[in-house]
C-alpha cells in the first residue's frame, strides 16, 4: 500500500515538474463557459499555415522550366491562398521510421491561408515597389516558369526566397506586429471576454496561442536540448518529437517549423539560447494569463506580460538577424570558390544562399519597428539580386513584370558588402552565434599573435 | 584586487612576454656558461656576477622596477583604448577586397597550407622587426620623441626588466607601430591566402620570437656583454651591441637601433659591432635630469615636448614677422 502512495506521489510530482514546462495544458478560465472543453490552448492555424508554408516551399521546386507552369502556380496559389478542398500535406511528410500523424490540411484545420496573414506594407528591398502579398505572388509566378525553382538569369532560387521571405511577412510579422502588439495593448478586447462568440478561451489567452503557434516550437521543446529541437524538423530524433509516444509526430505540437526550428539551429552551437529564451518567454506569459483566471489583467500583470513581449520580440528578430549573418558568409565563401574555379554547381549554391540571405534580410524589415537607416543599408549591401558571372545584376521590374539587369560591381566589392552585413548585424543586433563569420579565423589569428598593448622598449 | 595583481605580474608567466621566467631563467644560464666556458671564471664568481647587487639594486634599476609597476597599471587601464591590430588588419581587409586584385593573384590559390603558414611567420616577424628599427631610429632622431625615448636611455644600469622603463606616451606609440605592422601583414595574407593563414608556434608564441627569447633576448639588457662573431653580428644583434647602443660614448650615438635582426642596422648604415670595454659607462649627458626620479622620469619629458613646441612656435612668429616686414 505505501509503495503504491509513494509510486502515486512521484508520478504525480513528475507530471507536475514536466507540465510545468509545457505549453499545452492550461485550464478554461472563460466566465460564463458551460461547454465541455478542458484546456484552453488553442493554435492550429497557425500550425496549418507552417504546413501551407512548408508545401508551398516544396512546390516552388517542382517546375520542369515552363511547360507544367499553369499547373504548378495554380497549385501553388492553392497553399498560398488557400483552397475550398481540402489540400494534401506535400511537406512535412513522413521520412522512414519518423511518421507524421497528418496527411492532410483540414486534418490540422480548416480554411486556413497565408495571403491574408501577409504583411500588406512596401517591401524596399525587393524590386518592384510591391506589396507583401503581391512579392510572394510575383515570385510563385516566376517561380513556376523555372526547373527546379532556380532561374539562372537571374540568379533567384524562388524555394528560398519565397520561404525565406514568407517565414518573416507571415509569422513574424503577425506574431511581433500583430497578436503581440495591437491585441495585448490598450484598447483592445481585454481578457474577461471571449475571443470571440462562442469561443472557450479568453481574447488574451487565444492572442498569445496564435502568436506562440507562429514561432513554431514543439510544447515541450523547453525540456529537450538544442540539438533535439533541431534533429526534430531535421526528421532525425523520432524519440524527442514523438512525446505522447503514440508512435507518430502530431504536427499540432510535436514539431518545430520555421522560426523556432533556426533557434535551435544557432543554440546547438552553444553561444546562444534563442529557443528557450523565447519559448520561456510565452510560456510564462501565458501563466500570467491563465492567473488571471477570466477576469481583466491587472496593471502589474500587464507590465509581466510586456516585459515577456520585449524579450519575445529581441530575441526572436536576433534570430532572424543571426541567419542574415550566416548566409552572407555562404554567399563570401560561394564568392571565393567561384572566383577559384567556376562551376555550375557551385553557381547554383551561391544563388541558394544568396537567396537565403535575401529572403532573411527582407523578413528582417517585417517586424514591429521601422529599422530605418539600417533597413537601407542592408538592401543596398545585400542587391537586388546576386552578382552574376557577367558581372550583371537585377536592379529592377519594368511595368510588365520582366527583370531589368543592369552593370554589377565587382567580385571583390560584392564580397566586402557580405562583410559589412555580418558588421551591421553585430552592431545593430548583438549577434552572437555568428555562423560563417568570415573574419573570425583573422580575429583568432589576431588573438594569437598576441597584443601590443604594453609600454616596453626592445 | 587579486586579480589586478595577477594582470600586473602576467608577463612573468607569459610566453609570448620577454621577462616570461622561463626566458629569464634560460638567459641566466647562457650567462653563466658564457662566463665559465668562454670567460674563464670559476662557477662561483660567474654567478656572483651575473647576481651583482651593484647592478640589481642600483638607484638606476629600483626606478626600472617602480616604473615598471606604474606602467603596468597605466596600460591596463589604457589597453582598451588603443587600437588593435584587428582594427587596422579589418580596416585593410576590406580596403584590399575595393580592389579588383583577386584575379592577379589567384594563381596563389594552390599554395599548401603550411608553406602558407611558414611564409606568414617569417614576414610577419620581418616586417616587424622592420618597423621597430624605423620607430627606434625616429626615436632618436626627432627631437620630441627623443624627450620621450630619453627616458629608456636614461638607465645607468641595465637588467631585463629595463624594457619597462618606457615613458607611457612611447609605449602608447610603440603599441600603434605593433598594430599597423601586424594588421597589414594580417590582413594582407588573409586577403591572398584566406583562412590558410597560421601562425607556426611554440609554446603558442610565434616559433621565431621563441627562437629569439630563448637564444637570451633578456641579455640584451644586462651587464653581461655575450658578443658573436662578426659576421653573425651583421644578421643578429648581439647582447653586447645593444649594450653599445646604451653606451654614453659619442662614437657609439646613433648604432644598433635593431631589435632582433641586424641586418636593418646593416643595410641603412647604422651597424656598429661589438668591441671589448670594461665598465661600459651608460645613460644620457644631460644635467637637468636626475635619471633616479620617478617624477622627473615621467614628467620631464612632457616639459620638454611643450618647451620644443613653444619654440618652434616662436620661431614661427618670427618668420611671419620677416614676411610681413
Amino acid at each position: 500500500m505505501k509503495k503504491l502512495i509513494v509510486m502515486i506521489v512521484a508520478v504525480f510530482v513528475v507530471t507536475e515538474v514536466a507540465a510545468h514546462h509545457f505549453y499545452s495544458k492550461f485550464p478554461i478560465t472563460l466566465k460564463g463557459y458551460t461547454g465541455d472543453k478542458t484546456n484552453s490552448v488553442s493554435y492550429s492555424g497557425q500550425i496549418a499555415r507552417h504546413v501551407l508554408h512548408d508545401s508551398l516551399k516544396k512546390l516552388a521546386g517542382k517546375g520542369d522550366g515552363g511547360s507544367n507552369a499553369a499547373e504548378i502556380e495554380a497549385q501553388m496559389m492553392k497553399y498560398f491562398k488557400g483552397s475550398k478542398e481540402d489540400l494534401d500535406i506535400i511537406a512535412p511528410k513522413t521520412k522512414g521510421d519518423f511518421k507524421i500523424k497528418q496527411t492532410t490540411l483540414n486534418q490540422i484545420s480548416k480554411g486556413k491561408n497565408l495571403s491574408g496573414k501577409t504583411y500588406k506594407g512596401v517591401i524596399n528591398g525587393w524590386p518592384g515597389q510591391m506589396t507583401g502579398p503581391e512579392v510572394i505572388e510575383f515570385m510563385i509566378k516566376k517561380a513556376a516558369r523555372t526547373k527546379g525553382g532556380f532561374d539562372p538569369a537571374t540568379g533567384y532560387n524562388y524555394p528560398q526566397l519565397i520561404s525565406k521571405f514568407a517565414m518573416g511577412a507571415v509569422f513574424y510579422n503577425q506574431a511581433v506586429d500583430n497578436y503581440l502588439d495591437e491585441k495585448m495593448a490598450p484598447g483592445s478586447k481585454t481578457n474577461d471576454m471571449p475571443y470571440k462568440d462562442g469561443a472557450y478561451y479568453t481574447y488574451k489567452e487565444h492572442a498569445w496561442d496564435e502568436a506562440f503557434g507562429y514561432w513554431g516550437a514543439v510544447s515541450h521543446g523547453l525540456g529537450l536540448s538544442a540539438k533535439q529541437n533541431y534533429d526534430i524538423t531535421k526528421m532525425k530524433d523520432m524519440a524527442a518529437a514523438d512525446q505522447n509516444k503514440d508512435g507518430v509526430v502530431d504536427l499540432k505540437s510535436e514539431y518545430n517549423f520555421a522560426h523556432a526550428y533556426y533557434a535551435s539551429s544557432f543554440d546547438k552551437g552553444g553561444k546562444t539560447n534563442y529557443y528557450n529564451t523565447v519559448t520561456q518567454a510565452f510560456l510564462d506569459g501565458r501563466k500570467i494569463i491563465a492567473g488571471a483566471k477570466g477576469e481583466k489583467l491587472s496593471s502589474s500583470e500587464k507590465a509581466a506580460l510586456q516585459g515577456h513581449i520585449a524579450v519575445i520580440n529581441a530575441n526572436w528578430e536576433k534570430v532572424i538577424a543571426e541567419s542574415v549573418f550566416k548566409y552572407a558568409g555562404s554567399v563570401y565563401k560561394d564568392i571565393v570558390k567561384l572566383e577559384e574555379n567556376y562551376s555550375d554547381k557551385a553557381f547554383s549554391t551561391y544563388a541558394k544562399h544568396w537567396g537565403e540571405l535575401k529572403g532573411f534580410a527582407l523578413a528582417l524589415q517585417t517586424g514591429k519597428s521601422n529599422l530605418g537607416e539600417t533597413a537601407v543599408k542592408l538592401n543596398r549591401l545585400t542587391g537586388m539580386g546576386p552578382v552574376l558571372m557577367n558581372a550583371s545584376q537585377v536592379t529592377g521590374v519594368d511595368s510588365a513584370g520582366n527583370y531589368i539587369k543592369e552593370e554589377a560591381q565587382s567580385w571583390g566589392e560584392f564580397k566586402l558588402h557580405m562583410l559589412k552585413i555580418q558588421k551591421l548585424m553585430v552592431e545593430k543586433f548583438g549577434v552572437k552565434a555568428k555562423g560563417n563569420d568570415m573574419l573570425a579565423d583573422m580575429s583568432s589569428l589576431a588573438s594569437k599573435v598576441g597584443s601590443s598593448d604594453s609600454a616596453e622598449n626592445d | 584586487m587579486l586579480e589586478y595583481i595577477g594582470d600586473i605580474f602576467h608577463h612573468f608567466v607569459d610566453p609570448k612576454k620577454r621577462v616570461f621566467l622561463g626566458y629569464i631563467a634560460l638567459s641566466i644560464l647562457i650567462a653563466i656558461l658564457w662566463l665559465v666556458f668562454l670567460k674563464k671564471k670559476r662557477l662561483k664568481s660567474a654567478i656572483f656576477k651575473v647576481f651583482d647587487k651593484k647592478i640589481l639594486l642600483s638607484g638606476s634599476a629600483i626606478s626600472d622596477y617602480k616604473m615598471f609597476l606604474i606602467n603596468r597599471v597605466l596600460m591596463l587601464i589604457l589597453s582598451p583604448y588603443l587600437l588593435t591590430q584587428l582594427a587596422v588588419a579589418t580596416f585593410f581587409y576590406y580596403s584590399l577586397l575595393s580592389i579588383p586584385l583577386s584575379g592577379l593573384i589567384s594563381f596563389l590559390n594552390d599554395t599548401p597550407a603550411i608553406v602558407v603558414a611558414i611564409l606568414f611567420t617569417f614576414v610577419f616577424f620581418t616586417f616587424d622587426d622592420f618597423t621597430k628599427y624605423w620607430v627606434h631610429r625616429w626615436m632618436h632622431k626627432w627631437p620630441v620623441l627623443w624627450a620621450l625615448h630619453k627616458v629608456h636611455h636614461s638607465a645607468e644600469t641595465l637588467n631585463p626588466i629595463t624594457v619597462y622603463r618606457t615613458h607611457p606616451l612611447e609605449g602608447i606609440l610603440f603599441s600603434l607601430r605593433g598594430a599597423f605592422s601586424q594588421g597589414t601583414v594580417i590582413s594582407t595574407f588573409f586577403f591572398i591566402f584566406g583562412d590558410k593563414v597560421d601562425l607556426v608556434t611554440i609554446l603558442g608564441v610565434n616559433f621565431l620570437v621563441f627562437s629569439f627569447h630563448v637564444a637570451g633576448s633578456n641579455l640584451r639588457h644586462s651587464h653581461i656583454d655575450i658578443k658573436y662573431w662578426v659576421w653573425l653580428e651583421k644578421i643578429l644583434i648581439s647582447p653586447a651591441q645593444h649594450q653599445l647602443h646604451h653606451s654614453l660614448d659619442e662614437r657609439h650615438y646613433d648604432k644598433n637601433f635593431g631589435a632582433a635582426l641586424a641586418i636593418w642596422d646593416w643595410i641603412f648604415g647604422s651597424l656598429h659591432h661589438s668591441e671589448d670595454i670594461d665598465n661600459l659607462k651608460l645613460g644620457v649627458e644631460d644635467n637637468d635630469f636626475d635619471p633616479n626620479s620617478i617624477t622627473e622620469l615621467y614628467l620631464k619629458p612632457m616639459k620638454e615636448i611643450s618647451d620644443i613646441a613653444s619654440e618652434s612656435l616662436s620661431s614661427l612668429k618670427s618668420l611671419n614677422k620677416i614676411f610681413k616686414i
